[in-house]
């Protein structure tokens, strides 16, 4: 009897395992996509160009930039920039620059947007895109034309650090042999070219709706300016090398400077004839405020000047705010402008700024050129409204980084005041600039950056650089009435009289306006670099000293005296025009060659 | 009740062998009280022998089977000539057992549901409290009376006392007293024995009183012991395989179980990083670090893997068995790094028995860091500027006003870990239990609460758990049996909003010269981020709570097939889940700063609030659901050949599934703060997301055991593995284990040492295992949205778009990595089991170790590798054992010493060609840097310039060697240092002592051969320094210093390159336990009506020898939660 009631179990055990067959095992992940899935929708292919998007370098995000690295700027508390500052980057040791300064910009990351781009390259003609056309072309086109623009900008971005690189356009499997020697500077540069070349006759010259933001014919265009101008340079044509083993790697070997310089100012003029493009506010009205003019093109999420931007919104934790706002705004005070570049603004009548000209030492702060209101916070700049727990330090809202002296009757002795924003403040006082100055260039004044994160636009390429491109291919053909031109209406636009000088001294004017214009937009590191003026901008730093001395009659002055004085060393290192490619990269790869000096 | 056993014809022939042994053997089974009536049922229990010549052993086992019975008995109780013919019907047990006995000459007890057969060669029964007339004796001449306990000081009856070198004895009475005649003349000592106990010796010497108390002896009740999907008798396991016993772990005062493990078990490897409440649980590697993937092992807890055990509670657990060798090839794929099985307790047979315990404790950091005071901190800083030319910040007068503490207004001396710290953090521990039970149903039923406190004082940071536990047996017919385990509990975790790491960061970052609160009351200032650790300890910041709901329940039943002997089905099901429910509700708090200058008009000070954190109330929750579902089913076969041969066999089948879902919501702009519910937030910026994810595992699995004649042992375990996170071709993988043992001392030729060896088995294994405890899906070429909030791509202003990355380059081929495990070992124990001695040696080759190739793959690649079975590791050690255990007279002891060792070397993996030989990691343990050698500090210039240095090196800086030579330092100064933090020795030493009522027991711990990198970042203007870099510094007046001048965060070369100078020894020997107690006289529980009572003290990590000054060297991190030193007072009653 019992063995009838038994059985039926066993059985059913047994049972209830031969049922399960082993196609339980056969999961799929829940989170991500398949190859197929991917490649066979435009939506997500579209989703994957804007990754790389994403991993292009700039400076907002994390909130420091490259004048810290050069004559721009002082980057508080981090002893790799010093370093940097004084040629002291090695290959085993970068320092600053694939980290702390820099986004996505090491040889791995760069090197791994290429692949994305050649992953994109390989499978584009598996995409079923519609065949619609939008803004003029289809998104096959559309999308193409962004893979090779976003290609060349990876390489661009490699050539100008590094020299001559591999040049890889292909996808790299598992199995492939990765030993790769490194191309010419010259095959470089053009390869570079040709991929902007193609990605300019895909790309629409204006994006509608929510391409907007994407690479455009203009952008392609206006990158291709740019690498031209640089190639035209000195540093990579007046064989500074001739010791180094392999000068093609890092120059061209040939002596067509001039024909370069022709190639480079026929690609800006390319970019302005497209007659897309305008200075923001070129013409200001004698009613404006030209500084608030250069404030909202800053701040302004959109402008006319635009030729290639990154937009956030707040999610995208923008911490440019926050690590560049003064001390006494629980701001961090990185990337102090330093007293070099501050000697650097003109007046506003647009002649030189000079300490020995007494009325400029007296009150250095003003009278001096708009983009100096736009760009810096000096002592008693007025800025946005203290926090709650510094408002009865500064009632009225401007950067305090001076010092008074105060009379203390009952002591008989002077105390001394400093103020909010300087390294001896009552206000995280370590966060303080070392440099006297602050950044005021991409900082919004209407977010509490302690709090928030700002949501600032970057300008990768705006129209003023292409302005200033043509200007200096001109000058180095001798074209100087046009290259007059070009600088002046970046002039105009800033409130300043025009340039007339003409020879070096116009060279000079015009690499002093590059570098006020173009401040804080992570080009003077590349500018010091092409035109070789390493000894000249590695300087030591000047900062300024800020004390409301006291009177002889025991009261304090109502007006501060401002001095600027050398404070760190900076040094130059020939090896620095390029960087080294890390010792580890060097033993993966035994065809590298290492650049000269390292 | 007494009549009724009288009128039992079972009884009564009982009583010929001792009757009150047998009884109060029962009563007193396991310590626990049982029921007399279930002893009569059992021996009332019906069976149907018929048996032809048939082995004994085959009849017990055909016994066991049909009463539901256990016989217990050491293998020489059974006489040689062992054969037995029977034809019985419907016979009681009594009369079989009667028959038995008388046929070979055996005794037997029962105790619970066990049998217990013994030789009947021994003492003549006597009569109660009578002595025997001695033959041998010329003269008696004096009395000695005493009492005889158990461990728990209960009286244990039915104790054989017996003289030694005479057949003269007595047996205890009811509650243990005894009172015996011996000879005055002569040194005479009285042999106390007793089934499942220690014999032991007292000498009487000049006393009249002699108590004795009895330890429970594990060996000779046949100890089982846990190994995969079944039990292994002790004396016959041939794998390595360590267990130790709940009671044991439950001597800890922790609320985590897994830090009461540490030297507990040799060869289990146990560090714990943090002792923050809630998040204290240590990290466990079985004989070390064997691959480059994930070391860690397999959990197991009553049969279902991948189960969690740090928050079960110690009272619960039976056992904890860990699977060192090839034995744990029977959980195949995930067993690679060895398995801890964990069994929880079943109800003990009888009426039911009440515990209730509760544990009071008080815990505080095992060593608090000693900071410099702000003299010195900004005498140091001054030192900072001026080696960089500036001029100095602070004037001498200033720094005098610090060190003399001048104002309190104006020149603090904070100690930061004093103004956050309270002086101990309580915690508490209560659980109750009810076991008991009968033939039909046994019950084991818990419920516990503890709280643990943070060391904060106004702490918002606490762990709290309400925990339950069901576990029945039961039988539903003759043949079938059944076991429910049901567990659920409730963990809570409260935190402030700001980490444990940010406050610990700020703690030593904490500034001497700033205001933890102002004189006044009001909170100080921060350094940065709002984070002054005295303010964002407390609640002030809003919370953190996660409350995770953990419920685990298995059902197996085991059926005995009845038309084959032998032959039994056990079938399981188990289902976890687990939910987990966080709420983050962050808030802004204020803190107070001052100008140093501006006072009021009453001449106090006018601080200025600031509101930090946030700028308004944020809301996120998080919510996760998980689910396993773990089904086996297994077919044992058990079957004695020809009287010498036993072959024991088990298959079975396991499936595995189980998935887990995310999902969480964001809101801020919070009108008030008055509600903390996601629906009062704003609608601008909320946030969502979740996910899922799933996974499936079908494996196959079988054991074969053999033994001839007890003596030579053989194991099989195999296990055929398919895991989800292979393609299906490599999907599944086939994991064998063999080990074979010999038992040396049931050779004939021993029996002459077997007084003194008494049990010698010589053992050795081989198997190999699996891990799959890889990234799941690398042979899938998958793409993923990145997942952080800021991973997306804005267009047209404002429109957020998802970015899609790359996930991997798919490795079509991934499969398992492959442990082989080789064991050799040998356990014996001498002088009546009182010395243990057990040793192993190991040699772990672990092959296919999935590991990326990026060491020789050029980054210009771009690729993302997978990871490729490429990587081999051999690691290879011993473990030793050694216990004592003895009495001298009333005083009891027992010692125990473990110690292991390990060393591990990458055999084979990837690396970087070009690399010189001094800094290849092949050949060199796992997970070893690269580290510059520094060799002293700098004394001038004159020094620097003597020894190449790097660029820009100073006096007072760190000299780094230049170990190649070339004249210059470079990354190829670089030398690999080959300890880690993980050590490669660790050991325990246990020692009990017993004196009646009173008992003690100490527990020392230690592991060698670590290194902690003591580096932390934030010294100098952005933080304070430790008192031992200020003392002895480097100044210019001190040039002949050993320790560098100060630094400014990692501004200097030797600050920012990885080097030696950081490093510090981490050996340590700490006293991990340490318990006092006292059992309350049963003579005064009963009073009380209590049956027994304990109050004790105990304490963890409670000294610590050490080189590493500031921090435990066990806690790897300069900002986490030191570990805790906790003392306890507890109370355990039980009626």
């Amino acid at each position: 009897m019992k063995r009838l009631y038994f059985k039926p179990i066993i059985l059913g055990i047994a049972l209830s395992f031969q049922a399960c067959d082993q196609d339980f095992l056969e999961t799929t992940p829940y989170t991500e996509f398949s190859e197929t899935a991917v490649w066979s929708d435009p939506a997500l292919a579209e989703t994957f160009l804007n990754n790389i998007y994403f991993r292009l370098d700039e400076p907002l995000t994390d909130g420091r930039m490259k004048a810290n690295i050069v004559d721009e700027a002082h980057y508080r508390g981090n002893g790799g920039s010093r370093d940097f500052n004084n040629g002291l980057m090695t290959q085993d040791n970068l320092l600053v620059w694939p980290s702390t300064l820099s986004r996505y910009r090491s040889w791995a990351d760069i090197y791994k947007n290429i692949r994305y781009c050649n992953i994109f390259l390989s499978k584009v003609d598996e995409i079923p895109f519609s065949s619609g056309v939008v803004d003029g072309k289809t998104p096959k086109e559309r999308m193409t034309g962004e893979a090779h623009f976003l290609r060349a900008y990876n390489y661009f971005n490699l050539v100008t650090v590094y020299g001559g690189v591999p040049i890889i356009d292909k996808v790299y499997e598992l199995e492939d042999d990765f030993q790769i020697p490194r191309n010419t500077f010259a095959e470089t540069v053009d390869f570079v070219v040709s991929e902007l070349d193609k990605a300019a006759d895909l790309l629409p010259v204006r994006h509608s709706g929510n391409n907007i933001g994407r690479a455009t014919r203009g952008a392609a265009l206006a990158l291709k300016s740019r690498m031209l101008l640089y190639a035209a340079s000195d540093l990579y044509n007046k064989n500074r090398y001739a010791s180094f083993s392999n000068p093609e790697l890092v120059s061209y070997t040939d002596n067509n400077q001039m024909q370069r310089w022709q190639a480079a100012k026929a690609a800006a003029k390319a970019v302005i004839d497209m007659g897309e493009y305008r200075l923001f506010r070129a013409e200001p009205s004698p009613s404006d405020s030209v500084a608030q003019n250069l404030v909202d093109l800053f701040l302004t999420k959109t402008t006319e000047e635009d030729i290639f931007i990154k937009y956030f919104t707040t999610p995208m934790g923008q911490n440019f705010g926050l690590y560049t706002s003064p001390n006494g705004y629980h701001g961090w005070g990185t990337n102090a402008p330093i007293g070099n570049l501050v000697d650097d603004f003109e007046m506003r009548d647009g002649t030189k700024f000079d300490w020995n000209n007494p009325a400029h030492a007296a009150e250095p702060y003003q009278n001096r050129e708009p983009r100096f209101y736009s760009t810096i916070l000096y002592n008693e700049a007025p800025w946005r409204v203290r926090p709650l727990d510094a408002q009865n330090l500064d009632p009225y809202n401007r950067v305090q980084t001076g010092s008074w002296e105060v009379w203390n009757a009952s002591t008989n002795s002077v105390n001394i005041v400093y103020g909010v924003d300087t390294r001896n403040s009552t206000i995280e006082d370590w966060n303080g600039s070392y440099t006297g100055y602050y950044c005021r260039k991409y900082i919004d004044p209407n977010i509490d950056a302690q709090y928030i994160k700002q949501t600032v636009t970057w300008r990768f390429i705006r129209y003023a650089e292409i302005l200033l491109n043509y200007a200096e291919a001109c000058i180095e053909l001798g074209e100087e009435e046009e290259a007059r031109k070009y600088i002046n209406m970046v002039r105009r636009r800033a409130g300043l009289p025009g340039l007339t000088e003409s020879g070096e001294a116009l060279k000079k004017r015009y690499r002093n306006e590059r570098r006020i214009e173009l401040a804080f937009e992570d080009h003077r590191f590349y500018d010091v670099r092409r035109w070789a003026i390493g000894p000249e901008a590695y300087q030591p730093v000047k900062i300024a000293k800020v004390v409301y001395k006291l009177n002889p009659d025991k009261t304090t002055a109502e007006r501060p005296t401002v001095t600027h004085e050398v404070w760190e060393s900076r040094a130059w290192n020939d090896k620095a025009y390029f960087l080294p490619i890390m010792r580890d990269e060097m033993n993966k790869n035994s065809l590298l060659i290492q650049n000269p000096g390292y | 009740m007494k009549r009724k056993l009288l009128e039992n014809q079972i009884i009564i022939r009982l009583m010929k062998v001792s009757l009150l042994q047998i009884l109060l053997a029962v009563i007193f089974a396991g310590g626990t009280l049982a029921h007399p009536i279930s002893a009569q049922e059992l021996l009332n229990r019906k069976v149907n022998i018929k048996t032809q010549n048939e082995k004994i052993r085959n009849v017990l086992i055909e016994i066991e089977h049909q009463a539901s019975v256990k016989f217990a008995y050491r293998p020489h109780t059974l006489p040689k000539d062992d054969k037995i013919t029977l034809d019985l019907v419907n016979e009681p047990l009594s009369n079989v057992l009667e028959i038995i006995s008388k046929q070979f000459g055996i005794r037997y007890e029962v105790v619970g549901q066990q049998i217990i057969l013994t030789p009947a060669r021994q003492v003549q029964a006597p009569n109660k409290h009578s002595s025997l007339v001695p033959a041998t004796y010329e003269s008696i001449d004096r009395t000695v009376a005493g009492r005889v306990t158990d461990e728990n000081g209960d009286g244990l009856p039915g104790v054989n006392i017996l003289i030694k070198g005479t057949q003269q004895g007595t047996v205890s009475d009811a509650d243990g007293s005894y009172r015996i005649s011996i000879p005055d003349r002569g040194e005479v000592t009285l042999v106390f024995s007793f089934v499942g106990y220690v014999p032991q010796e007292a000498v009487v010497g000049n006393r009249s009183n002699v108590d004795v108390t009895l330890q429970v002896d594990q060996k000779t009740l046949d100890e089982l012991v846990v190994v995969g999907y079944g039990t292994a008798k002790a004396a016959t396991i041939t794998g390595s395989i360590t267990s130790v016993k709940g009671d044991v772990l439950n001597r800890a005062p922790v609320v985590n179980l897994s830090n009461s493990m540490a030297g507990r078990l040799p060869g289990l490897v146990v560090v714990t990083r943090s002792g923050q409440p809630g998040s204290d649980g240590s990290t466990f590697r079985i004989r070390g670090a064997n691959t480059l993937g994930d070391n860690s092992p397999l959990i197991v807890v009553d049969g279902v893997p991948n189960r969690g055990l740090e928050r079960l509670m110690s009272s619960d657990i039976e056992s904890v068995t860990v699977l060192k060798d090839a034995s744990a090839a029977i959980y195949g794929a995930q067993a690679a790094n060895g398995v801890i099985l964990i069994t929880t307790k079943k109800g003990k047979m009888g009426k039911p028995q009440f515990t209730i315990t509760h544990n009071q404790a008080w815990s505080m950091p095992t060593v608090i860091p000693e900071t410099a005071d702000a003299a010195t901190y900004l005498q140091m800083l001054n030192e900072i500027y001026i080696n960089d030319g500036q001029a100095p910040r602070y004037t001498e007068e200033e720094i005098q006003n610090y060190r003399e503490g001048k104002d309190p207004w104006l020149y603090p001396n904070t100690n930061w870990y004093d103004a956050t710290f309270r002086n101990a953090a309580p915690q508490r521990m209560t659980n109750a239990s009810i076991s008991g039970g009968q033939e039909a149903l046994s019950y084991f039923v818990s419920v516990g609460t503890n709280f643990q406190d943070a060391i904060y004082k106004n702490s918002a940071t606490y762990y709290k758990q309400n925990n339950y536990r069901v576990n029945l047996d039961g039988q539903l017919s003759k043949h079938i049996r059944y076991g429910i385990r049901m567990a659920g509990r409730e963990e809570n975790r409260n935190y402030p909003t700001r980490s444990a790491s940010d406050i610990f960061s700020m703690l030593r970052r904490g500034k001497p010269n700033m205001h933890a609160y102002w004189p006044n009351g009001l909170n100080g200032p921060d350094i940065e981020y709002g984070n002054n650790p005295v303010v964002v300890t407390t609640n002030q910041t809003g919370y953190d709570r996660n409350k995770t709901t953990v419920l685990e329940n298995r059902a197996n039943i085991d059926i005995q097939i009845p038309w084959v002997k032998g032959l039994s089905v056990t079938a399981s099901a188990a289902l976890d889940r687990t939910m987990v429910n966080d709420k983050l509700w962050r808030t802004p708090w204020y803190l107070y700063s001052w100008d140093r200058e501006t006072y009021d008009a009453d001449g106090n000070p006018v601080l200025t609030v600031g509101q930090k954190g946030f700028s308004g109330p944020e809301l996120q929750q998080d919510m996760a659901d998980s689910k396993l579902v773990t089904m086996n089913s297994l077919l044992n076969y058990e079957k004695e050949l020809g009287g010498k041969h036993y072959v024991k066999a088990m298959v079975g089948v396991e499936k595995i599934t189980g998935n887990s879902m995310n999902f969480f919501a964001f809101r801020k702009y919070f009108v008030s703060t008055a509600l903390d519910e996601l629906f009062a937030g704003g609608d601008a910026e909320k946030n969502n997301g979740g996910g899922a994810s799933v996974q499936a595992r079908l494996n196959y699995f079988g054991r074969v055991n053999y033994d001839f004649a007890n003596k030579y042992l053989f194991e099989f375990v195999w296990r055929y593995d398919g895991s989800y996170i292979f393609p299906r071709d490599k999907r599944f993988g086939f994991f064998p284990g063999v080990s074979l043992g010999w038992r040396v001392s049931e050779e004939n030729f021993w029996q002459g040492l077997k007084g003194f060896a008494n049990d010698v088995k010589l053992r050795g294994s081989w198997g190999q295992t699996g891990n799959d405890r890889i990234d799941t899906y690398q042979y899938l070429a998958s793409y993923g949205f990145g997942t952080a909030a800021n991973n997306i791509y804005v267009f047209n202003e404002n429109v957020e778009s998802k970015i899609l990355t790359e996930l991997r380059i798919p490795n079509r081929n991934v499969t398992w990595e492959v442990a082989n495990q080789s064991n050799i070992g040998m356990d014996a124990s001498f002088i009546n089991n009182k010395l243990t001695f057990s040793a192993e040696y190991f040699y772990n080759y672990r092959t296919s170790i999935l590991w990326n190739r990026n060491a020789s793959v050029p980054s210009s690649s771009g690729l993302t590798l997978p990871r490729e079975n490429i990587g081999e590791v051999v690691n290879r050690g011993s473990e030793f054992q050694l216990a004592y255990r003895d009495n001298v007279e009333d005083f009891t002891y027992s010692v125990s010493l473990n110690f292991s060792f390990n060393k591990n070397r990458i055999k084979f993996w990837d690396e970087t060609p070009g690399v010189p030989e001094y800094q290849k990691s092949t050949g060199k343990p796992m997970n070893t840097a690269l580290y510059y050698k520094a060799i002293g500090i700098f004394a001038d210039q004159a020094a620097v310039d003597a020894y190449p240095h790097w660029a820009g090196a100073k006096p007072g800086d760190i000299i780094f060697e230049d170990v190649n030579q070339d004249g210059k330092i470079d990354g190829l100064d670089r030398v690999r240092i080959e300890k880690t933090d993980l050590p490669t020795h660790t050991g325990g030493f246990n020692v009990d002592l017993g004196f009646k009522g009173l008992y003690a027991s100490m527990f020392f711990q230690w592991a060698t051969g670590t290194l902690r990198n003591d580096y932390y970042e934030f010294n100098g203007e952005t933080g304070n320094y430790l008192k031992r870099d200020a003392e002895g510094r480097w100044t210019p007046s001190n040039p002949n210093a050993s320790k560098p001048r100060p630094w400014n965060r990692y501004s200097e070369y030797w600050r920012n390159n990885q080097n030696t100078y950081w490093l510090q020894n981490s050996d340590y020997l700490r006293l991990k336990n340490f318990e006092f107690g006292y059992n309350i006289p049963s003579s005064l529980c009963q009073k009380l009506w209590i049956s027994n009572a304990q109050i004790y003290f105990t304490g963890q990590n409670l000294l610590t020898f050490t080189k590493v000054k500031d921090f435990d060297p066990e806690v790897t991190s300069a900002t986490g939660y030191p570990l805790n030193k906790v003392y306890n007072l507890g109370i355990s009653l039980t009626f």
